[in-house]
């Protein structure tokens, strides 16, 4: 037994969900965040510099 | 010969700068390396949903009134599986798209009679039941008005669970009691669970019977609903507890929440073929005028390559 709950979630997450409710929009906070990180990483792809920039500017 | 013009949309124009070497399978190996690294230590922070199964004999002990309720319901034919039509019976036309009654077209492919399947032959299966394969006998000898006379007086009773028994305050309703209260017993037993599944080949693994029984009742809603998983409750990209779900069926489940969608019998096909169009809209992009040049005119290509277009302009 010992051993199984060593491989236990550390944060268990399966206590009951929470929501956010605007208007008869409905979403689970777990959700919004996981959206709000994807957007967040798209916008970071998009203005991050490409690495080894500064490399080949001193290549040149 | 003509020169075909050129379309900024469709074609490339040749390009004229320099080249940098690009590894693009060690970028490749560090995106696949990253990605372990946070699949472990997600893994190991968060788990996954581990919710218990639910099967009948959970509902039948958590709730045997609606376990009596819902058998009545698979008697006289109003459950959610006795009514639905295709795939299961011919209770209805199913969903259909307008006049293309689709439901119907693909025919009953998992024939289940939920009166005979979900109660009388899981009931005969009982071994060394004397009474009750009497009172089996007297529901098959019945004509069909009086199997209905017995479960409308039976529906119109007050019924009760005492001592562990289903009890039923009529004497009008027949054989409907004993069956009733029986199954209820099986079911609590765990025994219903396994008579619904056997006879299905050499593996057991046709969980179809039971869990459409399951579905019937208003126990499995009441535990979705305090889930946040029915449909009206964008359940479709929610999972259970506080784990984050399959956000991105939000479009999908998006148009079950607004009319005509929300009120309408056949919101199912109608959202489905809806889709179907939306993604063949999607797939076809670089095909429809307009549409396409949205990601030339939109330029955020060159603030990826904004770098390039500084030193090129």
């Amino acid at each position: 037994m010992a051993f199984i709950l060593s491989f236990a979630a550390l944060i268990p997450l399966d206590s009951l969900g929470h929501y956010i409710h605007w208007g008869w929009v409905e979403i689970s906070v777990a959700n919004f965040i996981i959206i709000v990180l994807m957007i967040a990483t798209f916008i970071a792809a998009i203005t991050a510099p490409f690495p080894g920039r500064r490399r080949r500017k001193e290549n040149r | 010969m003509t020169k075909k013009a050129f379309n900024p949309d469709v074609d490339a124009p040749k390009w004229k700068g320099g080249y940098h070497p690009y590894d693009i399978v060690k970028e490749g190996s560090i995106a696949i390396a990253v990605i372990l690294v946070l699949t472990l230590v997600l893994a190991i922070l968060f788990g996954s949903p581990d919710e218990k199964a639910i099967t009948i004999k959970t509902w039948s002990n958590a709730a045997p009134l609606d376990f009596a309720n819902t058998t009545l319901e698979e008697l006289n034919g109003t459950s959610t599986t006795a009514a639905y039509g295709a795939p299961y019976n011919t209770a209805s036309t199913g969903q259909q798209l307008g006049p293309l009654q689709l439901a119907k077209w693909v025919g009953v492919r998992i024939p289940v009679n939920a009166a005979k399947d979900f109660v009388i032959s899981p009931l005969k299966s009982l071994p060394d039941q004397p009474a009750l394969d009497h009172q089996l006998a007297v529901w098959s000898a019945a004509s069909t008005s009086t199997k209905n006379s017995w479960l409308t007086s039976y529906g119109k009773a007050k019924v009760k669970f005492v001592n562990g028994q289903v009890v039923a305050n009529t004497t009008t309703a027949g054989p409907v009691p004993v069956m009733i209260n029986q199954l209820t017993q099986m079911a609590r037993s765990g025994a219903l669970d396994q008579a619904l599944v056997t006879g299905h080949g050499f593996y057991t693994t046709d969980y179809t019977k039971p869990l459409l029984f399951l579905a019937d009742s208003e126990y499995l809603a009441g535990l979705a609903d305090h889930q946040h998983l029915t449909g009206d409750q964008w359940g479709m990209m929610n999972e259970t507890g506080n784990y984050p779900g399959q956000s991105w069926l939000w479009l999908y489940t998006f148009w079950y929440q607004i009319p005509p969608f929300k009120t309408s019998a056949n919101a199912d096909v109608l959202v489905w073929g809806l889709m179907m169009v939306l993604s063949a809209v999607l797939l076809l992009v670089p095909f429809i005028p307009g549409l396409r040049s949205v990601p030339r005119k939109l330029k955020l290509y060159r603030l990826i390559w904004r770098e390039h277009y500084q030193e090129t302009e």
